[in-house]
């Protein structure tokens, strides 16, 4: 029997045992769920709606009137309600049952902020009675007036940064992004305790006995990965449908041949990440060593999700280009310059063939430390000595001193910054500098 | 026949094979002695591939050992190990399928193997739920599942309760009586100079013994003779090339070469003490492993 139809096997274990326990149909559920939800749930509370004005004092009816025809021409729908008080109209405000309230035909009374297109709707229709109250002291005829004064008809369109794609858009791809990037993290973090557990337990001597080391590590990932495949392919499959069902007429990040694309990239960015997650796993024999010898890597792995975010607000920059050709980080910001419609149609194959290349050269280099670390129990594995094979007792891993705790913590906050300034989006940079914090912390602490 | 050529591994400055040859013979058990640390685990693992070494080379019926004939071995190594949350069956049905075997024949191996070590009815139980005696039995059943033509165990009779260790003893020699090789390492010197024909003794990485182990007993030119005597001590002072090992009011223990003159002994004893018992026997496996090692 040869390496591949053993590590067939393997696979087929991986899947066979996954699919016995209910942890895989709870997070296929989960993901299924949130991608529905995301999709149908705008369009099921609808977009915007009536908007509820309350009116109350020495309001005119000529108002409310004019009103009505302003947004009957803007295309907004507008309900009136008058209040006997301005008491009992301002708490209908309080309590969330109108939008705003009119005030003597002057004054707007809002809840918290001010809503700029109701705002703007009835200031001009204050302005026009005013002016038609004017005109009629000054003599001019109402029909004259009518005619001057008759709404015009101004359309609104959304250009988006790149052409055909609107921010319905974005919102979708940042929808793509975060699935693909959890399933990739879920699914590679599988093989890393994959591989701790095989260790741990001490059954990978008996493996290997059995079959060769490489025969033994590509038939876990593979395993783990046609599971991660399902996923994506069942959640795609379902975002297509739902689009379909709901009236979204047309939602490009949604389309089949973008989610076509979308499984390819998981395919390849799961095999980059799973293989660099086997490798390290093999370095640990305890499962409580094995956050803080990924540590590292997760950050990489972070950095690398929110460079491929940032280029969703501006996928045809340089440097949008060049993260979404870059291995690491390609993955992760290719799939969203294609749901964007700003990849070149030789964009993706590059990125494809440079991100199977550095995934072929981690599993040369990879697999070399993988079959020397593998058998070694106790303390974690030093990465050059597993290069070496050199099987010294195992050494005690040093401490990282305080310069390295606070280059990392430095870092966070550096990689926080330039999230942040990439996306133009504090929010977003606060995020990534804390989910960076978080990560440098723990790291920290599995060395105390 | 498993055949140890020169073989050598360091570890760093740490020499824990040195140039070791020895053999194991099929139909034949071979035990594989050594103070801790001595290297039985490195060879074991070196059969298997384990390790990589830096001289000499383990041969299976002349020919250098690859994945296709470690297909056909048996191994439980001394860290015993299974998936813990993996259901008995499964797991045994895996470990002869990676072997090569079918599905329909390994499951008819694990079936047999399970009946016959009283596991049957916890064949669908996972792992970790079974005693620490019921999780021995699997990891040996995982080692034999594949019909092996070679079984080599680190440590086998560790842990083990006196029934248990009876019937192991009593599988491995069953093992070896149908034509199989048996190789397997212990501290119990007793237990292998019961069951083993063959020993090999290692120290600090060398072999320092091997072979048929009643051969390495008569070759050893010390005999050791014990009497039982009434009276006070026998007055040996006369005799030279005799050690006394053990003096007891009663007992005597001597180590003697292996050309003395027993009736001259006998005689020089009796004039000083009455007789009770007299034994003469060459070295038992303790006694050679203890001078093998210290030497």
């Amino acid at each position: 029997m040869n390496g591949l139809r053993q590590a067939r096997l393997v696979a087929a274990r991986e899947i066979r045992e996954r699919l016995r326990s209910p942890v895989y149909y709870v997070s296929l559920g989960l993901m299924l769920v949130s991608v529905l939800a995301a999709i149908l749930a705008p369009s099921l509370v609808g977009s915007g709606g009536e908007k509820k004005v309350g009116v109350a004092g020495e309001t005119p009816a000529s108002l409310v009137r004019t009103l009505e025809g302003q947004a009957r021409a803007t295309g907004t729908e507008v309900s009136v309600r008058r209040y006997a008080s301005t008491d009992a109209g301002e708490d209908a405000v309080r309590h969330g049952r109108i939008d705003v309230l009119v005030v003597d035909g002057r004054r707007l009374e809002w809840q918290r902020r001010a809503d700029e297109e109701l705002k703007a709707l009835i200031t001009g229709s204050a302005q026009v009675v005013a002016v038609q109250e004017r005109a009629t002291a000054a003599g001019i005829r109402p029909e004259t007036l009518g005619a001057l004064l008759a709404p015009v008809k101004v359309g609104n369109r959304v250009l988006g940064p790149v052409a055909g794609r609107t921010s319905d858009d974005e919102t979708a791809t940042y929808l793509l992004s975060i699935m693909l990037f959890l399933t990739v993290s879920v699914y590679g973090g599988m093989v890393l305790t994959g591989v701790v557990e095989e260790k741990s337990s001490r059954v990978v001597e008996v493996l290997l006995a059995r079959l060769p080391p490489w025969s033994l590590l590509a038939g876990k990932i593979a395993g783990i990965g046609v599971l991660g495949l399902v996923q994506v392919a069942v959640t795609g499959v379902a975002a297509l449908v739902a689009v379909s069902v709901s009236d979204l007429a047309d939602l490009p990040a949604a389309r089949a041949s973008v989610l076509a694309w979308a499984v390819v990239w998981f395919v390849v960015g799961y095999t980059l990440i799973a293989t660099a997650y086997g490798v390290l796993g093999s370095l640990t024999s305890r499962s409580e060593d094995a956050s803080s010898v990924t540590g590292p890597l997760t950050v990489v792995l972070i950095a690398a999700y929110f460079a491929g975010f940032a280029t969703i607000g501006s996928p045809d920059a340089l440097w949008a280009r060049l993260v979404s050709w870059f291995p690491v980080t390609a993955p992760f910001a290719m799939p969203n310059r294609i749901a964007m419609g700003a990849a070149l149609w030789w964009e993706p194959l590059l990125a494809l063939v440079l991100t199977a290349a550095a995934t072929a050269g981690l599993v040369v280099l990879g697999g070399r430390i993988y079959s020397h670390a593998i058998l070694r129990t106790g303390a974690v594995v030093k990465l050059v000595d597993a290069w070496r094979g050199s099987s010294v007792a195992a050494r005690v891993r040093t401490r990282p001193g305080r310069g390295a705790q606070a280059a990392l913590v430095a870092g966070a906050v550096a990689l926080g910054a330039v999230a942040g300034v990439l996306s133009r989006d504090v929010v977003v940079g606060v995020g990534a500098g804390a989910i960076a914090l978080t990560i440098a912390s723990r790291f920290r602490k599995a060395h105390r | 026949m498993l055949e140890f050529e020169g073989v050598t591994k360091r570890f760093g400055s740490v020499t824990a094979l040195d140039t070791c040859t020895f053999s194991a013979g099929p139909g034949r058990l071979t035990g594989f002695v050594g103070p801790n640390g001595a290297g039985k685990t490195t060879a074991m693992r070196s059969v298997f591939g384990l390790v990589e070494l830096d001289a000499g080379t383990v041969r299976w019926r002349g020919a250098p050992i690859g994945q296709r004939e470690r297909q056909r071995f048996g191994y439980m190594p001394e860290e015993r190990g299974l998936y813990p949350r993996m259901r008995v069956r499964d797991q045994l049905r895996y470990l002869a399928e990676l072997c090569g075997h079918g599905r329909r024949q390994s499951l008819r191996s694990v079936d047999e193997w399970l009946e016959r070590l009283g596991l049957a009815d916890r064949a669908r139980d996972r792992v970790d739920t079974l005693s620490h005696g019921n999780q021995q039995r699997v990891q040996l059943i995982a080692a034999l599942v594949n019909d092996p033509d070679l079984l080599v165990l680190d440590e086998p009779f560790a842990g083990l309760d006196p029934i248990a260790l009876e019937s192991m003893s009593g599988l491995l020699r069953e093992v070896a009586s149908a034509g199989r090789t048996v190789l397997f390492s212990s501290h119990q010197l007793d237990l292998v100079e019961d069951l083993c024909e063959d020993v090999v003794i290692i120290d600090h990485g060398r072999v320092v013994r091997s072979g048929d182990l009643a051969q390495l007993r008569a070759g050893v030119p010390q005999r050791f003779v014990e009497l039982r005597h009434r009276g006070g001590p026998p007055d040996l002072t006369r005799l030279s090339g005799i050690v006394v090992a053990e003096s007891v009011p009663g007992l005597v223990r001597l180590q003697v070469a292996g050309d003395v003159d027993l009736a001259e002994l006998v005689a020089e004893v009796r004039r000083s003490t009455d007789l009770v018992s007299f034994s003469y026997r060459p070295p038992s496996l303790p006694e050679l492993f203890r001078e093998a090692v210290t030497a």
